[in-house]
């Protein structure tokens, strides 16, 4: 029955991720792994630009996974983020990747530094390497704004006691709190891995 | 499932989910209200309300850094329009940087890049960490374009204040947003838990019911069985409970059972071997005075000369004689076997009896010494405390005394010249008297055990086999049980076992 059931759930995640919107990617493969193109600037509709240019930090993650044609595996992930604030000193962006920030005059110049991706390594050679000449695809997920585990962690934390279902509450209710504000998903077209 | 399963199951069911639905609906309308007044829109608005705030305070700072880039510009091109030329310009910054606070520092270019003038405010290690930038304003003079580069401050403190402002208004409103799934989110975890003791709560249930119906069920069939004539049914007996009490109340009524089925088909078989014993008393003892009679007048009346077969016939005679004897002796035993009487119970105590017993013993060993005592050391002893039955004394001290000869007998044949040792113990517990009587004789063996009660066995070379039979049949008319094992001395060890008279 258990078998079942967990392949009732696969079957219907494959389902789902297939279901995604298709957009254009360009993919290259160099000492065999896939660098990958994209945008995903969409996600910035006008309440996130505004929200951008609020002078609060904001985040923009994007992440970028690679999957088998028909399953739901996940052979390869990359993500990488922005925290972009309007300094309102300066009257320009501060964007922040990694430890290295940079000042971006736009919004604009801000959206294709963090979502416009170019020539972004999905992933090491080493996981491309077993599924040589399968039909693999790219799934992207933006999310603007999402609040980190860690800092979830901290901003929410389980009250002290006895209660012997907060734990899990709160970590139900941490997952929603600190999901983003808006997300957008989509893949790639189905291509093969080179032999 | 049984039907008693069924109903401990559902009543189980039952109690689990009137309990926690009950508590589930107080709950959800507890935290509903919990964070209706905890997480409002009011608060929301106020968080927002401080982030606003705080962004207006930095609008108005960079505002009032531009106004003292522009303060800077127009007093600097006043005082060119006037002097003319730039030499006295330091006075004039200097007072400048006096006169607004967040300016930091004021350098005045030409249109080459030279420095015309300039000041800076003495840096002071114990200030607050600033965050600079440059307002850069032109001049137009006679000679050309002069740059001023005004560098103004503030406190770091003011955007950090307002991230974290934002911060909390940003969880805040996701709270907000959230609220009421977060109750459903509590409320979904209590069903959980919920179903998950409702499960549990069957499972045990299932258990325990299952061990006490299956308990039952075997109960029911052992009493089919018992019905049916089968008394050597026993169930075994597990936890202490109330089942476990029912199932060793139905053992000890079947073992009482067979107990008494036992007693009963032996009455029985002794009261058909008495009356068995009663016939041929009659049948042997009628003609034994015509042949011991005719025998003799055989003897008497012969007046012939052959000496040979006078001879002859006095021997005949003699034997005829002894056997005769033998037969009346016999002929008594099985007589007073038939005519054993029922034991009419009164409430005695065995210490008494064991004082009869001791006041037979002499008679007992001359008996077996043949004239002179039996070289057997005798010893009969008794509790201190009076041990009362129901009893026929004169009935049990017969039982008593048939043992105690057998015994005598026994030790004799083994230790003919001294050595032989009879124990006589009456003793008591909580529920029974006991008289014992063992030996350091040869003992019988395992495998007679069980037959030395049935009448006309015997290992005797004389016996008759009613000696013991007579024991057995004494005991079970008392209500009792005699046993025999295997005494500490060697020999054979008989115990009887009569009930203490409920006091």
């Amino acid at each position: 029955m258990r078998y079942w059931l967990a392949a009732l759930v696969l079957l219907t995640a494959t389902v789902a991720q297939s279901q995604l919107p298709l957009r254009d990617f360009g993919v290259t493969w160099s000492r065999g792994a896939p660098k990958v193109s994209f945008s995903a600037k969409d996600l910035a509709d006008e309440r996130v630009r505004n929200e951008l240019s609020s002078g609060l930090r904001k985040r923009l993650v994007v992440t970028v996974g690679s999957h088998l044609k028909g399953s739901n595996w996940r052979m390869a992930v990359r993500q990488f983020g922005c925290d972009v604030t309007l300094d309102l000193w300066d009257d320009d962006y501060l964007v922040r990747i990694g430890n290295h920030s940079e000042r971006l005059k736009t919004l604009d110049d801000v959206l294709n530094r963090c979502l416009a991706v170019e020539g972004l390594f999905a992933g090491e050679p080493g996981s491309y390497d077993p599924q040589k000449g399968r039909e693999m695809y790219f799934v992207v997920k933006a999310e603007f704004n999402p609040i980190s585990k860690k800092q979830c962690s901290e901003l929410i934390r389980p009250t002290s006691g006895g209660d012997p279902i907060g734990p899990i509450t709160i970590n139900i209710v941490r997952r929603r709190i600190c999901r983003s504000e808006r997300t957008i998903e989509f893949r790639s077209k189905y291509l093969k891995v080179p032999e | 499932m049984s039907r008693f399963e069924r109903k401990i199951l559902f009543a189980i069911g039952l109690s689990v989910f009137l309990t926690l639905g009950g508590s589930i609906f107080l709950a959800r309308g507890a935290l509903r209200e919990v964070y209706r007044v905890g997480v409002n829109e009011r608060f929301g608005a106020e968080l927002v309300h401080g982030v606003e705030a705080r962004r207006g305070q930095l609008m108005a700072l960079r505002s009032g850094s531009e106004q003292a880039a522009d303060a800077v510009e127009w007093a600097v091109e006043a005082e060119l329009a006037k002097r003319r030329h730039t030499s006295k310009l330091d006075a004039l910054l200097q007072d400048l940087l006096g006169r607004y606070a967040m300016v930091q520092g004021i350098r005045v270019e030409d249109a080459a890049g030279r420095e015309v003038a300039s000041v800076a405010r003495e840096a002071d290690p114990s200030s607050a960490v600033m965050r600079t930038t440059t307002r850069d304003r032109e001049v137009e003079t006679g000679g050309g374009k002069l740059r001023i580069a005004v560098e103004v401050a503030v406190p770091e403190v003011y955007f950090e204040r307002l991230q974290e402002a934002g911060e909390v208004a940003d969880v805040y409103s996701r709270l907000q947003r959230q609220s009421a799934s977060v109750s459903d989110v509590y409320v979904w975890a209590f069903g959980l838990m919920a179903f998950l003791v409702i499960v549990v709560a069957f499972l045990i249930g299932a258990v325990v019911s299952r061990r006490v119906t299956r308990r039952v069920t075997a109960l029911a069939e052992a009493s089919r069985q018992v019905g049916a004539g089968d008394l050597t049914v026993t169930l075994p007996t597990g936890a202490k409970d109330e089942v476990t009490e029912l199932t060793q109340a139905f053992n000890d009524m079947v073992s009482d059972l067979h107990d008494s089925r036992t007693r009963i088909e032996y009455l029985q078989r002794i009261s058909a071997w008495q009356d068995f014993a009663r016939r041929l008393a009659h049948e042997i003892k009628n003609p034994l005075t015509p042949i011991q009679l005719a025998a003799q007048e055989l003897d008497d009346t012969y007046d012939g000369e052959n000496e040979a077969y006078r001879k002859k016939l006095k021997h005949a005679r003699a034997i005829i004689e002894e056997e005769v004897a033998t037969l009346r002796r016999l002929v008594g035993e099985f007589s007073a076997f038939a005519k054993l009487p029922r034991a009419d119970l009164t409430p005695s105590d065995l210490c008494d009896l064991s004082h009869s017993i001791q006041d037979s013993v002499p008679a007992i060993l001359e008996d077996v010494g043949q004239g002179t005592p039996a070289p057997v050391e005798v010893r009969v002893s008794c509790a201190t405390e009076p041990i009362y039955v129901r009893m026929d004394p004169m009935m049990l001290k017969r039982g008593v005394d048939n043992l105690l000869r057998n015994a005598i007998q026994a030790v004799h044949e083994k230790h003919p010249s001294g050595g032989g040792r009879v124990l006589v113990r009456a003793y008591g517990t909580r529920t029974a008297g006991f008289i014992e009587v063992r030996d350091n004789g040869p003992g019988v063996p395992k495998e007679d055990w069980d037959r030395v009660f049935d009448p006309y066995y015997t290992s005797k070379a004389e016996g008759t086999g009613l000696g013991l039979a007579i024991v057995k049949k004494v005991v079970l008319e008392h209500g009792g049980e005699v046993r025999l094992d295997r005494a500490p001395e060697g020999g054979a060890r008989f115990s009887i076992e009569l009930p203490l008279m409920e006091t």
